[in-house]
């Protein structure tokens, strides 16, 4: 039971990260649907960075990296030519899946077997962690998973309490509000698309530095829409958001111990399936949202 | 000679599709009002857009205090000291006044309650009652405008700019905005007021500039101005007097019986409004926007449920019947938002022309539309409402907002065989299209139609209606004949207070 | 207009061409200087791409085969786009349009006659494709929920369901790989090349797209749905319900990828086997991007996308270049179009005020 806990928290880690970032974007009225390929491409980079250096830490560079490259090339596709933010998005992902492969097999051809990395090792809190039952549950996790849980809580203080955070709801809901105030509404949007980027890289390599060890084509999986979907649910705020990667952490966590357990009464198939059917039915159960009013709209001043 | 606070010279604007402005040259001095004077269309929004910033000139310059400056975005207007109070307001519905105010003026981390005393003060100042921690979206148009001139004054502006400040106002409230604006300026400060009604103009104006088709046609002080003149500028040329032959009517054909109606947010927006109109009569409905003239219209038209209450047409209850079935039965609408809900701006005038008949069994062959027939119905249109456009399949996006307007009156003229709504059929448009519009209103009428004319234009109002009834709070206060109603008692009820009972309706 | 202008194609139409057919050069190219990374030479790469594609009917006419799948997944994104939904769940109803098409020829095989369980397959596999993708559209109409969201979830319940029924209720009788049997001949798509593997469902493909095309602007109901995509006020003023035509722009859409199912079981592969046409969703909304959801444009896209794949896979027997390069010039080529959308409108509205300048003038 503590060790499925314990990997809940470490399976939502990524999921709050990308979630954190997508509130962010979302709330500036930005729709990050480059966010599975920002994952991946922050996963694979995440993985090359370290395995050419031996380094995490390289790794985590590389995929952050590589993440605001994509982020950047995404903003100005939606914010300076304001095409439509699906359309780029879809585009993007498709395109990073080729580059990713193609780069994989350029750099490391056709491997007999998978590389491998050093998985990157938990970081006990003195004292904390010996707290029973809570203490390996919250407090023996990676140094990424306090950073996330650390972030999400800064991402709201943020978000409400600063002009900051003021200007980026107000160009979710209104953004002439904000041109007229004399801000640019291009560059607020640029801002917090690269913030995405650089999260979403980081949350990827989750995936291929903490989490697996390796690369593989489907390490993904569909998680960034996973992020992009507890955005949603957590009502664009980043505490709701810590609540979603958490009911997803457990769920994937579940969804794991069922499976290498002999799974049983349900099939593997179904237990994969479960995340993504629990979005859908918690998408249709919420009834309350707070969509930020001018979400997906590029903002176009002369007429 | 003083050097004025701000000159234009020779600004010249494009768009797209029209000249909105040619070697425009202006100057504006210190502590006193200018009014930009001209009809809807005229280039007066946008000369003032390019000195706030919000527009780019292709030609002309800008000096401030005989400095050559370049204005570039609102930011730089507003370090200059400029404010621009817009027609549209650019505020945050979901945000507090305060929040409103500070936003793009405050960095770092947000004291809400030092802030929200500051608002306070300032409003205090200019005699706002203005509470900083309520919601823009609960507030009355009058206030929130309020809120965007203390945006303004929030920032020191030395000139306040106001496009068509009274169009939300009733008759009181106007009167309270020109007394601030005299207040203002007695200060030091400088005011341009954009309007088109010439009666503001005489009231509060030092100098007048008189604007027609995008070029200035007169520059005068007040004092040698005449109501008259400023019209013959302002418009150009002689239009024929409107003639309106009031017939008596005899039938009834649209009975609305205590009607409520809830709003989208679940509040009563219309009380127990009863009136009905007869066949071949226009009834008016006076009052301030905001006061349940959508949601009348929205009821009638079936796109709000009924609470409670009754709409009859020709005897039989509507109250029950879809959309579709209610233009099936004649019901025509010209709402108030003509580019959201009346016109799908990417499709083709013929397109558009279909909007309202895509399910009747007339205009199609099978599953097929009958594209002979529409482009024929589209075609007769274009000739008898003198729309200018290329041909039927023009997309109604490149249109002028008279000729699309006159798109969706030729269209919902035809639906309503029985009954036309229409929801402030001439806002923005030009004298020409206004003078059209209104001949078609009183064409419909003399048909035989019921019409109802929902206006915040109490001279269209006066101009067309056989009977007017004003809408205070989702209430009708008050029915009365043309020949015995006056500006002042419609005003009065307007703003909730019943003269001759000397009562005021609680909000 | 005067006649002569009328004649000569209008600018805005020679702007798409030219811009078209520049974005696939360009993304072409940018492809091309990938492959120096792998030390290859992109011009001979090419070049020899081009003789091989023309020189034998059977490669050919492969790329018409390829095209065929993803003409379907286009028009499914494509229908849905017009109603401002987005489905991205194209690839899911093409695995559940797969299921049944096999299910119902393996099991009608034999019993009943080639041509009429052909009929039954392809019905099997449009309700089935249409059923999933109508259920994305009914949580839309009745929940409000977000298209894009659930649509995007089914794609993986979608293809989990089909690998569990691979695993147990369809796999073969020798029970060794997750996978069918294979077909029985009679219930093949007939080839209509002979010596290749075109077969008749690519005819079926643009007859279907041609169709959905007159159904989109010539009908009554393609004309709500457009109204409904373009302005939903407007449509809910013309009475027009919004939730209605949501279901039913996701039923056909559903029903269309679930037509690629049919087309790659029975003209195909002959029998369903896990992880087969993993990317025809994906790339079926990167050509609808392209052709700007135009129906008979995506069927150039799907050809082109499907000289592509075919080209990729050239590369990869030929040159050693992997199959990744086929994404990598997909991705390219979408990239570059979308970009010249901006220039393109950038031009058409500099024209116009050339034009008014030049009205002033006068």
């Amino acid at each position: 039971m503590i060790n499925l806990l314990s990997r809940a928290i470490l399976m939502s880690t990524p999921l709050l990260i990308g979630a954190t970032a997508e509130v962010f974007a979302e709330r500036a009225g930005v729709m990050i649907i480059a966010i599975e390929g920002i994952f991946l491409i922050g996963a694979w980079g995440g993985f090359v960075g370290a395995f050419t250096t031996g380094s995490s830490f390289m790794g985590f560079v590389l995929a952050t990296a590589l993440g605001v490259l994509i982020a950047a090339l995404y903003g100005v596709i939606t914010v300076k030519l304001k095409q439509h933010q699906v359309v780029a998005g879809t585009a993007l992902n498709i395109f990073i899946a080729g580059i990713v492969t193609f780069f994989h097999r350029v750099l490391f051809g056709v491997p007999l077997l998978p590389l491998t990395i050093e998985p990157f090792k938990t970081m006990p809190i003195p004292l904390l962690s010996k707290i029973p039952i809570v203490g390996p549950i919250l407090f023996s996790q990676s140094l990424l998973t306090y950073v996330a849980y650390i972030v999400a809580p800064l991402g709201f203080f943020i978000l409400f309490k600063t002009s900051a955070g003021l200007v980026v709801r107000s160009t979710g809901e209104n953004p002439e509000s904000v041109d007229v105030a004399g801000i640019n509404v291009e560059r607020v949007r640029l801002i917090v698309i690269l913030i995405a980027g650089f999260m979403g890289g980081i949350a990827g390599s989750f995936y291929s530095i903490v989490y697996l060890g390796m690369y593989t084509s489907g390490i993904i999986g569909g998680r960034g829409w996973i992020a992009f979907a507890i955005c949603f649910l957590g009502n664009w705020n980043p505490l709701g958001a810590m609540v979603g990667a958490l009911v997803f952490g457990i769920a994937e966590a579940l969804a794991i111990y069922m499976q290498s357990s002999g799974g049983g009464i349900l099939p593997n198939e179904l237990l994969i399936a479960m995340p993504y059917i629990l979005t859908i039915v918690l998408t249709i159960s919420r009834k309350r949202f707070n969509v930020p009013t001018k979400l997906g709209v590029p903002y176009i001043k002369e007429h | 000679m003083e050097t004025p606070f701000i000159e234009l010279k020779g600004i010249t604007k494009y768009f797209s599709r029209v000249i909105a402005n040619k070697d425009i040259s202006l100057s504006i001095g210190k502590g006193e009002v200018l009014a930009l004077l001209g009809e809807n269309g005229a280039g007066k929004s946008t000369i003032m857009k390019v000195l706030y910033g919000l527009y780019h000139a292709e030609e002309g310059d800008i000096f401030i205090n005989a400095e050559k400056t370049t204005i570039s975005s609102p930011k730089d207007a507003i370090n200059l000291g400029i404010g621009m109070i817009q027609q549209h307001f650019s505020l945050v519905p979901r945000h507090t006044v305060t929040e409103n105010i500070i936003l793009g003026n405050k960095s770092g981390i947000l004291d809400k309650a030092v802030l929200s005393r500051q608002v306070r003060n300032l409003a205090e100042t200019y005699g706002f009652n203005i509470d900083p921690d309520s919601f823009i979206m609960d507030l009355s148009v009058g206030l929130q405008q309020k809120v965007e001139i203390l945006k303004a004054l929030y920032r020191e502006a030395e000139l306040l700019i106001m496009d068509e400040p009274t169009a939300v106002l009733t008759p009181q409230e106007a009167d309270n905005l020109m007394a601030f604006i005299r207040e203002f300026v007695e200060r030091g400060n400088s005011v341009v007021f954009i309007t088109h009604k010439l009666k503001e103009v005489m009231k509060v104006a030092d100098r007048v500039i008189v604007m027609r088709s995008g070029r200035i046609l007169g520059n005068l002080p007040k004092a040698e101005t005449t109501e008259k003149g400023l019209s013959a500028l302002m418009v150009g040329k002689e239009l024929p007097f409107l003639e309106n032959k009031r017939r008596p009517v005899s039938e009834i054909g649209v009975d609305i019986k205590q009607l409520t109606v809830l709003g989208p947010q679940g509040h009563v927006a219309l009380e127990t409004v009863s009136f009905s109109i007869g066949k071949g009569e226009i009834f008016g409905i006076a009052g301030v926007s905001g006061n349940g003239q959508q949601e009348l219209g929205e009821g009638i038209g079936g796109l709000l449920p009924i609470k409670s209450g009754d709409i009859l047409l020709d005897g039989k209850s509507i109250k029950d019947l879809s959309v579709k079935e209610r233009i099936a039965a004649g019901v025509g609408y010209v709402h108030a938002d003509r580019l959201t809900a009346g016109l799908v701006l990417e499709m083709s005038l013929s397109e558009n022309m279909f909007l309202k008949n895509s399910f009747d069994p007339a205009w199609a062959k099978n599953i097929f539309i009958n594209r002979q027939k529409l482009n024929g119905y589209a075609d007769k249109a274009i000739e008898d409402y003198s729309i200018k456009a290329s041909g039927n399949n023009e997309l109604v996006k490149g249109l002028s907002g008279g000729n699309q307007q006159k798109v969706v009156v030729a269209r919902e003229v035809d639906v309503g065989r029985k009954v036309i709504i229409f929801d402030q059929p001439t806002r923005g448009l030009d004298l020409g299209a206004i003078d059209y519009v209104h001949k078609t209103i009183l064409a419909e009428r003399d048909k035989g139609k019921c019409v109802l004319l929902i206006s915040t234009e109490l001279s269209e109002i006066f101009e067309l209606s056989d009977r007017i009834g004003v809408l205070y709070n989702g209430r009708l206060l008050r029915i009365i004949n043309r020949e015995d109603a006056d500006i002042e008692t419609i005003g009065m009820l307007m703003a909730g207070y019943e003269p001759e009972q000397g009562k005021t309706h609680e909000p | 207009m005067n006649r002569s202008k009328a004649k000569l194609m209008s600018p805005k139409l020679r702007d798409l061409i030219i811009t078209t057919f520049l974005s696939v050069f360009l993304g072409l190219a940018v492809s091309g200087l990938m492959m120096l990374f792998l030390g290859a030479d992109p011009l001979s790469v090419y070049g020899r791409l081009l003789q091989f594609l023309v020189r034998d009917k059977y490669t050919f006419a492969d790329i018409f085969v390829k095209a065929t799948p993803l003409v379907f997944t286009a028009l499914a994104f494509a229908f849905t786009f017009k109603a401002n939904l987005y489905n991205i769940g194209a690839q899911g109803q093409f695995n559940m349009g797969s299921v049944a098409a096999v299910f119902c020829s393996l099991f009608l095989g034999g019993i009943v006659p080639g041509p009429i369980a052909l009929l039954l397959a392809l019905t099997a596999a449009v309700v089935s494709g249409g059923v999933w993708g109508m259920m994305v559209g009914y949580v839309k109409a009745r929940f409000q929920a977000n298209d894009f969201l659930v649509s995007m979830m089914s794609v993986f319940i979608a293809l989990a369901l089909m690998n569990y029924l691979l695993r147990t209720v369809l796999i073969e009788a020798k029970r060794e790989y997750p996978q069918t049997d294979t077909i029985i001949h009679d219930l093949y798509i007939p080839i209509i090349a002979s010596g290749t593997r075109l077969h008749a469902g690519f005819i079926l493909a643009v007859t279907v797209a041609v169709l959905c095309w007159i159904f989109l602007y010539k009908t009554t109901l393609g004309y709500r749905i457009r109204v409904v995509g373009m302005n939903p006020v407007a449509a809910k003023f013309a009475g027009i319900d919004a939730g209605k035509i949501f279901v039913i722009a996701f039923l056909i859409s559903g029903a269309l990828a679930g037509m690629a199912g049919f087309t790659e079981v029975n003209g195909v592969q002959h029998m369903l086997v896990q992880g087969f046409n993993p990317t025809i969703g994906a790339e079926g909304i990167g050509i609808a991007i392209l052709a700007n959801a135009n129906p008979i444009g995506i069927i150039f896209g799907a050809i082109l996308f499907g000289a592509l794949k075919v080209g990729g896979q050239i590369l990869g027997q030929t040159s050693g270049i992997p199959s990744s390069i086929i994404e990598i010039m997909e991705g390219f080529v979408m990239l570059f179009v979308l970009i010249s959308y901006y220039f393109r409108r950038r031009i058409e509205t500099r024209r116009e005020i050339k034009k008014l300048k030049s009205e002033v003038a006068q």
